[in-house]
């Protein structure tokens, strides 16, 4: 079975939100709903100064806080490590929005569901790949099986020492180049 | 798209299916198996965005005839596969509740009400008609900023009408770097081999910012390779992720930076003395001339200090021939200062001395294909045109293709324009200061917009014509030049949902009927684009299957490339340019307006999911803009501090031509005493509720004046005040 991950370059995104905007059209949400928040860090005094566009989403962490807090056990992780979301089950609380570290699970206004980030699930298998990694301009992103040493994914790791955003926060499977 | 066989696989399915759309993008989410299961019939259709000027390919995927999604076109050497944010929000643009829906006309009150398309073009066609009886066909022109369908359809109809005044935007666009370009090398353009090069220099250019997917891809492959990659701008753009070098410099003097270099160059003897002595003209006058701009002459008027001007230097001579000074488009130079085009020049120039023309890793000029000659009975041509377009005398150095729009602005107001056309474009907002061409426009007799939604331009006008969104439309065949040659074309992928609107070509069809010139109009755009399409050996059918073509019209070659000037060499002194009244040898010329003390410089710039003015409105773009509060005016934060300003305060920015209020994001990421005002802002059409009001539009700060020799508009030649607006 594999294990899916990311990799997300940010010395190769420019911050154009192709990544956004695919992602709410394939995934039906609202032009104000977003699976892909987007962290603008500026470092340095003028004039050495580096900027960097951080795109974050759901980081489909092994042990989820959000599905650990779920009281009705409508957030779940599948055998591939990508945690969903049973919109039939959704009481829609919100102790996953409370509980993410990374503050990106978002309340979709038709359905009061909260959402996030499914590597683009469609009901049985992932995006192969994710529309935000097929429409990347740059190839900033990166996706596969994380278990599996030869995947482009696992090359690219070990490659750039891509490390995840917080390790300290959780155990997550979106690799960061940064 | 993994794989034509997949296309061609819905595609047979698309011609079997009536789709018929009707309001709303495709909103199911896949996730949903109910949804999904009764998702109905899948159809995929390439096409050509409209996002920018770029026109990637792309395929549409629509559910029941509702667009789903777009993908960049795997072959595509533009998208290669990809595209960009406004690509995926443009694509929506069919949805939009900001759409034009029906031909409108002006009322007397200022105000706009339906009209019938019968009745416009009526009424459009009686008064051309006039006009051409009272003052001749010299009194009507039209401006565009071209498209495949539109730079054909609009040239034909204002010839038919005797008429030489066709002009794109160029003029605030790319007019002085293309002239510049073309006075030097005979081309308007040229590219970098990004495969191959050491070491690139942009000036004020950032492919993060003005996106086109391919050259984002380019330059992180280039970085990937160890290139060394300078970014000489006041403003650490996007594009910083992948470079190694910021230069911060005073707006207007990349020209001093670049001579500077060259200066070392020819000094130190570090140039392509092959190249130089065997393909150039005028390099005795040129290293004469440029033996006074040394790099301390520079750093005091750059602001780049002169030591990392002579390091820049000798770091290219060693990555020479393999680097280049990037071309640019509008930023630095394509329009901004009365140098402009010689920075242009100036930039060759450097590409000249390090003998980076045509070679590996250096500037490449490469070919474009083009239409054969079509059946002149079912396509007749047109009567040559007599008249001379105005604005070519003043400006005998703007572009053929181009010329410049800010002539029709000039003619409205002297009298001798009596009736303008605008086909998508927003040149009221964009070309030159708002308040000037509103006031020109009032004086014509008839001003005709053809547009999707109703721009600041659209209300300007007397008539406002709609045309039907890009992916409800068939255009001409789009012909791709480089390395490689290909064809690729715009198919509607939906049905168009409001009835009441017209495609280009049925649009310019309907106006020439009534302004009697229809006998040049009798095919459909289908028509016309296989009869092109037929003489570069394919055809619609085959584009529609395959939505690229690649053609075997390419020749490129490294190695020395074959000069179009007049003297068939790369001109160091040009005859033209001294034709012109300015300076025949690559020299200095000055920024015209500096700021006193106490003032700013102004400049603009493209934010990645915009384009020009055209996209503020749509919703899925909009909504990106206003979470990260784009539209701010960017201050250094010196600056800031000294003034007083924390970030997100507000302040009035005023110039001697408008004032007007904006929030601040206050930043390292710009050079003090140079302000950053994104160019996409400040609508001000009621019709369009989301641009409208949002931030300030650069232009209306900017003085109307044309750069010599080529009349662009100088989009960049302010000084302004700031004063913080208490709360």
């Amino acid at each position: 079975m594999a294990r899916y991950g990311m990799l997300i370059n940010t010395k190769k995104c420019v911050g154009c939100f192709a990544c956004r905007v695919a992602c709410q059209m394939a995934n039906g949400l609202q032009s104000d709903e977003s699976f892909i928040h987007f962290k603008e860090e500026e470092t340095g005094v003028y004039p050495n100064v580096h900027a960097e566009v951080v795109p974050v989403q759901c980081m489909h962490c092994e042990n989820a806080p959000c599905q650990q807090v779920c009281p009705t056990h409508a957030t779940y992780t599948t055998d591939s490590g990508v945690v969903l979301v049973d919109e039939n089950k959704c009481i829609g609380c919100k102790y996953c929005m409370a509980a993410c570290p990374y503050g990106v699970r978002i309340a979709i206004k038709e359905t009061g569901v909260i959402e996030k980030c499914r590597f683009c699930w469609d009901g049985s298998e992932v995006g192969n790949p994710p529309r935000c990694v097929n429409t990347c301009i740059s190839g900033a992103r990166v996706f596969g099986d994380l278990d599996d040493p030869n995947s482009d994914i696992s090359q690219e790791i070990a490659a750039t020492n891509a490390r995840p955003l917080a390790s300290h926060l959780t155990d997550a499977k979106i690799y960061y180049v940064r | 798209m993994s794989s034509n066989t997949t296309r061609r696989g819905f595609l047979k399915g698309a011609a079997a299916t009536a789709a018929v759309a009707t309001a709303g993008i495709c909103a199911l989410a896949p996730w949903r198996h109910s949804e999904a299961e009764a998702a109905g019939n899948v159809v995929q259709t390439p096409s050509l965005c409209n996002g920018c000027s770029s026109k990637c390919g792309l395929v549409a995927t629509t559910v029941d005839g509702k667009l789903k999604t777009v993908e960049g076109m795997g072959d595509h050497p533009y998208s290669k596969g990809t595209l960009c944010g406004r690509g995926h929000g443009t694509a929506q643009w069919a949805y939009s509740d900001g759409r034009l829906t029906q031909p409108m006309k002006r009322t007397a009150d200022g105000g706009f009400e339906p009209i019938s398309w019968d009745a416009a073009f009526e009424e459009i066609g009686q008064t051309v008609k006039g006009i051409l009886a009272e003052s001749g066909p010299e009194a009507l022109a039209i401006i565009q900023d071209p498209r495949p369908s539109g730079k054909y359809y609009s040239k034909r109809f204002i010839n038919a009408l005797g008429s030489a005044n066709i002009y794109t935007h160029a003029a605030a666009c790319n007019l002085s770097k293309e002239s510049g370009i073309q006075q030097a090398t005979g081309a308007q353009n040229f590219s970098v081999d990004f495969g191959n090069t050491k070491m690139v220099v942009f000036i004020g250019r950032s492919y993060g910012d003005g996106i086109r997917p391919s050259s984002v891809k380019s330059l992180a492959q280039a970085a990937d390779n160890g290139a060394r990659i300078v970014l000489v701008d006041p403003r650490l753009n996007n594009t910083n992720v992948m470079a190694t070098d910021w230069v911060p410099i005073k707006p207007g003097f990349d020209i001093a930076l670049l001579l500077a270099i060259a200066n070392v160059l020819v000094t130190e003897d570090l140039y392509d003395h092959d190249f130089v002595e065997e393909s150039c003209v005028g390099f005795p006058e040129f290293a004469q001339q440029v033996a006074q701009y040394t790099p301390e002459w520079a750093e005091k008027l750059c602001d780049v200090p002169a030591d990392r001007i002579t390091e820049l230097a000798h770091a290219l001579a060693e990555a020479a021939p393999a680097c280049a000074i990037e071309s640019s488009w509008r930023a630095a130079f394509g329009c901004a200062y009365q140098n402009s085009f010689e920075t242009a020049r100036v930039v060759c120039a450097v590409n000249a001395l390090l003998g980076s023309w045509g070679q590996k890793g250096g500037a490449l000029i490469t070919s474009s294909p083009k239409t054969g000659e079509v059946d002149e009975v079912k396509f007749p041509k047109l009567p040559k045109v007599q008249a001379k377009r105005l604005g070519d005398t003043e400006y005998p150095l703007a572009l053929s293709g181009t010329g410049t729009n800010l002539a029709v602005l000039n003619g409205c107001n002297d009298g001798t324009v009596q009736g303008v056309f605008f086909y998508n474009s927003n040149a009221v907002q964009g070309y030159a200061q708002p308040a000037k061409w509103r006031e020109a426009l009032a004086k014509a007799k008839l001003v005709v917009t053809i547009d999707v939604q109703m721009s600041e331009t659209a209300l300007a006008s007397h008539y406002v014509l709609p045309e039907c969104t890009v992916l409800e439309r068939m255009e001409l065949p789009e012909f791709i030049g480089g390395k490689k040659h290909y064809v690729a074309m715009r198919f509607p992928a939906i049905e168009r949902i409001y009835p009441d609107t017209k495609s280009c070509d049925e649009i310019f069809a309907g106006l020439a009927q009534a302004c009697g010139v229809g006998q040049y109009f009798d095919f459909t755009v289908e028509e016309l684009a296989d009869a092109q399409l037929a003489t570069v050996g394919t055809s619609v059918a085959e584009l529609r299957e395959k939505g690229i073509v690649e053609l075997p019209t390419a020749k490129f070659e490294y190695g020395t490339p074959a000069f179009k000037t007049p003297t068939e060499k790369f001109q160091f002194t040009s005859q033209a340019v001294a034709d012109a009244g300015l300076n025949p040898v690559i020299g200095y010329v000055p920024r015209l307006v500096e700021p006193a003390e106490g003032e700013f410089y102004l400049v603009g710039g493209k934010q990645s999911i915009h384009s020009h003015t055209m996209t503020l409105n749509l919703e899925a773009l909009n909504a990106i803009s206003r979470e990260h509060d784009m539209q701010r005016l960017w201050m250094a934060a010196s600056d800031a501090a000294a003034l007083g300003v924390a970030d997100g305060d507000t302040v009035e920015v005023s110039s001697s031509e408008h004032a007007g209020q904006v929030s601040v994001k206050v930043t390292e990421r710009v050079k003090p005493g140079v302000l950053f005002l994104p160019t996409h802002y400040g609508g001000s059409s009621q019709y369009q509720s989301r641009a409208n009001g949002y931030g300030l539009n650069m232009m209306d700060f900017i003085p109307l004046h044309l750069e010599p020799g080529v009349g662009s508009t100088m989009s960049q030649e302010v000084a302004v005040k700031v004063r913080k607006v208490e709360a």
